[in-house]
């Protein structure tokens, strides 16, 4: 393998192009800057997960390079608002929720407790979850046995100038730039590989391997194939709106989710602006009563609705073509997966490298990794419609639709005793999946019996420690804003 | 609420293992009676294990120097396989990783891509702390500090199984757990739900349950005799179905690993206790009678033999389900996989763990069953695919037995991996299954699959940097293992074996 093509110019394209560059030096990378389409998600939600931190470690990035120069700045979790009925909007923190008591795990003790009427929400012991409620931010603390010392946080990105930084730094790694227009595919007659990409310069251009960051409309591996599993019977949204408006002067490192009857609105800030959105399904509203309803919110006209159809490609990698983020996997933003499931998909190309034969058993393994981890996030982000108990035809619906298999595996394991499987290429650990059905009133039917060897006014002892420890501490740290000064301050000396 | 009440059926280590686990760590929730029978003997298999019998082990509290004393044992850090790949070769599969562990590109990789460039390096055993203090007999427990190079090895124990079985009786009994001797004649059924209810013994008593556990060995008096659970037969891949075993005296150095040597039509066992080794032949009955199976061990053997060879009779495969109704299948019942890479107790382990996460309440729930039986199923499989290559991957042509090995059809699921690691030396990863990365590459490696090519990452080093890396590397292990005690000098010190009783 000798030359790979990066079809795309968007903070996707140059992040693989750094990334290959970075680890694999021996390679030639070209990349061919088209401007990212409006319905490509990966580039556009700029709520990362925590995995962005290590994406960056990897490229030999700081949390301070991202911050200082490409003007990010730290997000700790997301609010659920009216996805529950009757019980309190709840926080997906990256965070421990809670500590084991004796050998069994905190939340059956949350759980007996909860029985007994007697548990304060689940996300109290989230000590995250209550530095984001009070809009406060602190890196986590290094000593382990301090409370703030096991969560991960995600960096919410400036549109702009993210995209901007990527491309300076794959470019001083040593990838080539190559704007030009894509006028068509010519693929090889006896294999039917990708033997060269025609521009409006006339120029051909050819590769060993053409990476298609593209968006949805994957120009170049849709002339392979199209391929497509359909998840929207899952995830009924099809239609986004967007809409930007000035920045908080002090953004909350917690974004905000609300449930609507058509499906769910968000508010996200960040330090370069605050990104309200609306996602829902065009069976239920009108674009135009969409778009009253995001404006009544936002203060701010939305842009013109975007299209989304949610699935993924069965083999993203076929013949040597690969297709990353909403190329390969198309899911609404809930959860902000996008770009974590694009970055991941980078990571394994890079790891998972093979010669210029592409050869089939190699792709197979690839392609493997990749549904499974796209299914598990698909799975997480349909537990929050399988579990609400709104009452609006379409989440009357979702309850009523039988989740795919392996949610169905994992609903039917928790509701019986608060059991989670373990399943391969997960996206989101035990805590994640905890907060959201906890959050959102899935109790299972039975107590583990695990439990027995401590007695509740232990459990209920031990809780309240947890809980007065975080409270107590949460006041005295800094506010997100006062956080981001410091680090300029230290920068600037 | 009530104690549910569990039937164990069946003593020998899984019974005990199933009975000390249940009633420590599930008390009042559950009444443990065990019925076992000493005219019916156990097969007492297993007698090496892997390193995740520990934990096992710290869950119920034991002591390890004393269990150790009680149960003869020594410590094993891996297996040596002895003319595999070829008749003369020699690898060890050890428990722990290759180079200093961590890292984003494997080590192996690195190695390979030396290799490649046609640059001598020392074989990659050198490079494992756990094969080279095996190889140089000696023993430590490894550092807590993961930076450290001596943390990066694990061990198991190489006990004797019939007094395993016994020191975790006492445990489950001082818990309270019940036992009955006598010899099962009648298994009462519900006529209704076909749950069963009750056995009864020569006696004419009858122990009834709520919850049953078949540890009745090769038998499978539940699963089988009695609710008829189909057995999935995979002796096509795993042609062994007779092991003869004979115990001798101890003759030489006592390894700190199991010795696991191919014969020609099968392989033979080599295991050091504190008082003797234990030794025995598996083969394939259609390929060797018992008599000159017994003939070959007994040339075989080092030391004095102490026992006439005794000879074991079994079929690899697994029971369609383990968990059937009210019957859970835990050990041989539910399933036979040759002690090749020593699972035995581990999938033992493996079903009470999972057993004790899913254990119903008053009644059973499908939901909690089928995961059981996912579970096992999945241990289950993955083990057969790590087995099977042992056999597949050899250049012996020099019987029948090893030419069908050879040239035999393997699961899919095998071929795949197999390819992926001829490639560029990649190993599928699994974050759940009991052997990880650096045991297929032991095994793949011992046995001459060689990769064409490597991970591209591992280009990135100049070649003068990772040499220089590598025989530092090397040089640091061999004098790390040689400030370390002699095994034998160790298990003296630490945990020498209590008198006969």
């Amino acid at each position: 393998m000798r030359d790979v093509v990066v079809v795309g110019g968007g903070l996707l394209g140059w992040s693989a192009a750094a990334a290959l560059r970075r680890k694999l030096p021996a390679l030639r990378v070209t990349v061919v800057p088209l401007p990212p389409p409006a319905d490509a998600l990966a580039e556009r939600i700029g709520s990362s997960l925590p995995s962005i931190i290590e994406f960056h470690r990897d490229l030999g990035m700081s949390d301070g390079d991202a911050l200082l120069r490409a003007n990010c700045s730290f997000r700790l979790g997301t609010e659920y608002d009216g996805w529950a009925v009757d019980r309190p909007s709840y926080v997906h923190a990256y965070d421990r929720y809670g500590q084991g008591i004796g050998t069994a795990s905190f939340h059956i003790h949350w759980l007996r407790q909860a029985r007994r009427g007697t548990a304060a929400p689940f996300d109290a012991f989230s000590p995250a979850a209550q530095l984001a409620r009070a809009r406060r931010f602190i890196l986590p603390d290094e000593d382990p046995a301090s409370p703030f010392a096991h969560y991960e946080y995600g960096l919410a990105l400036d549109p702009v100038r993210y995209p901007q930084m990527m491309r300076a730094y794959a470019l001083h790694l040593g990838a080539i730039e190559r704007p030009a227009v894509l006028k068509g595919i010519n693929l090889r007659g006896e294999d039917g590989f990708v033997e060269s990409l025609a521009l409006d310069d006339g120029a051909m251009l050819s590769a060993d391997l053409f990476v298609d960051c593209t968006g949805p409309r994957a120009l170049l591996r849709n002339a392979l194939d199209s391929a497509f599993e359909d998840w929207s019977v899952w995830l009924p949204c099809d239609r986004l709106l967007f809409a930007d408006t000035a920045p908080a002067a002090d953004p909350s490192p917690l974004d905000h989710c609300i449930a609507h009857g058509a499906g769910w609105r968000w508010v996200a800030q960040s330090a370069s602006r605050t990104s309200q959105g609306f996602a829902y399904a065009s069976a239920e509203i009108s674009d135009d009563k969409a778009a009253r309803t995001l404006r009544g919110h936002a203060g701010a006209d939305p842009q013109a609705a975007v299209a989304i159809r949610q699935g993924r490609r069965p083999e993203p990698w076929l013949r040597n073509c690969v297709a990353l983020g909403d190329a390969a996997t198309m899911v609404e933003p809930l959860e902000w997966t996008n770009l974590h499931l694009a970055h991941s998909a980078i990571d394994r190309l890079v790891a998972m490298m093979p010669d210029r034969d592409c050869a089939p058993v190699e792709l197979w393994d690839y392609n493997r990794q990749c549904a499974a981890e796209s299914d598990r996030a698909r799975d997480f982000l349909a537990l929050h419609y399988a579990t609400s108990a709104r009452s609006e035809p379409l989440w009357r619906h979702m309850r009523d639709t039988t989740p795919p298999p392996s949610l169905k595996h994992t609903l039917d394991l928790f509701r019986e005793r608060g059991r989670l499987p373990f399943y391969e290429e997960e996206t989101f650990g035990r805590d994640s999946w905890l907060a959201v059905l906890l959050g959102q009133g899935v109790i299972p039917a039975h107590i583990d019996p695990l439990i027995d060897v401590v007695p509740p006014a232990e459990s209920e002892r031990a809780m309240a420690t947890m809980r007065d420890h975080i409270a107590r501490q949460v006041p005295a740290l800094p506010s997100q804003a006062q956080f981001l000064a410091n680090i300029q301050r230290q920068a600037a000396r | 609420m009530l104690a549910r009440r569990i039937v164990i059926v069946g003593g020998g280590t899984a019974g005990w293992m199933t009975a000390a686990a249940l009633a420590k760590l599930l008390p009042g929730r559950c009444d443990v009676h065990l019925v076992e029978s000493e005219a019916i003997g156990i097969v007492g298999v297993g007698e090496a294990t892997l390193p995740h019998i520990r934990a096992f082990n710290e869950r119920l509290g034991i002591d390890e120097a004393d269990f150790m004393a009680s149960t003869r044992a020594t410590f094993k850090l891996g297996i040596e396989f002895v003319n595999w790949g070829r008749i003369g070769d020699s690898y060890i599969h050890p428990f722990g990783t290759f180079g200093p562990g961590g890292g984003e590109v494997d080590f192996h990789q690195f190695w390979l891509r030396l290799k490649q460039q046609g640059i001598a390096v020392p074989d990659l055993d050198r490079f494992s702390m756990a094969c080279t203090m095996g190889r140089m007999n000696r023993f430590a427990l490894p550092s807590r500090d993961s930076r450290r190079l001596d943390s990066t090895f694990g061990y198991a124990y190489q006990f004797d199984a019939t007094l395993y079985g016994p020191y975790l009786r006492t445990i489950a009994e001082n818990m309270g757990t019940r036992r009955t001797e006598g010899r099962i004649v009648t298994v009462h059924r519900d006529g209704e739900t076909g749950d069963v209810t009750s056995v009864q013994l020569e006696s004419g008593e009858r122990i009834e349950g709520d919850l049953f556990i078949d540890c009745s060995g090769f038998i499978s008096l539940l699963l089988d005799k009695t609710l008829g659970e189909p057995f999935e037969d995979w002796s096509k891949w795993l042609l062994n179905d007779r092991a003869t075993a004979m115990p001798c005296r101890t003759a030489g150095a006592v390894t700190p690993y199991t010795g696991v040597i191919a014969m020609p039509y099968g392989w033979r066992w080599r295991i050091p206790l504190q008082h003797r080794t234990g030794n025995g032949y598996v083969y394939s009955s259609q390929f060797l009678s018992d008599e000159d199976a017994a003939t070959a061990l007994i040339e075989a053997v080092e030391g004095e033999p102490i026992a006439e060879p005794r000879v074991l009779r079994f079929k690899a495969g697994r029971r369609a389900r383990s968990w059937v109704r009210n019957c859970v299948g835990v050990g041989l019942a539910s399933g036979f996989l040759e002690p090749l890479e020593s699972t035995s107790i581990y999938l033992i382990q493996a079903a009470i763990t999972a057993l004790l996460e899913l254990f119903p309440e008053k009644h059973i729930s499908p939901v909690d069953r089928d995961e059981f039986n996912r579970l096992i199923d999945l241990e289950y499989d993955r083990i057969r695919d790590f087995l099977i290559l042992h056999y597949h991957a050899t250049e012996r042509a020099d019987t029948p037995y090893w030419d069908y090995c050879r040239t035999m059809e393997i699961p899919d699921s095998l071929a795949e991996k197999m390819e992926l690691f001829r490639r560029r030396g990649r190993v599928v990863k699994y974050r759940e299954g009991v052997f990880l990365d650096a045991s297929w590459v032991a095994v793949y490696l011992g046995q001459r699959v060689i990769p064409a090519g490597h991970d591209l990452r591992a280009d990135a080093p100049s070649p003068e940097s990772l040499v220089a890396g590598m025989q530092k590397l090397a040089t640091d292990i061999v004098s790390l293992s040689g400030a370390m005690e002699d095994h034998g000098a160790y298990l003296r010190r630490y945990c020498p074996m209590k008198d006969a009783a």
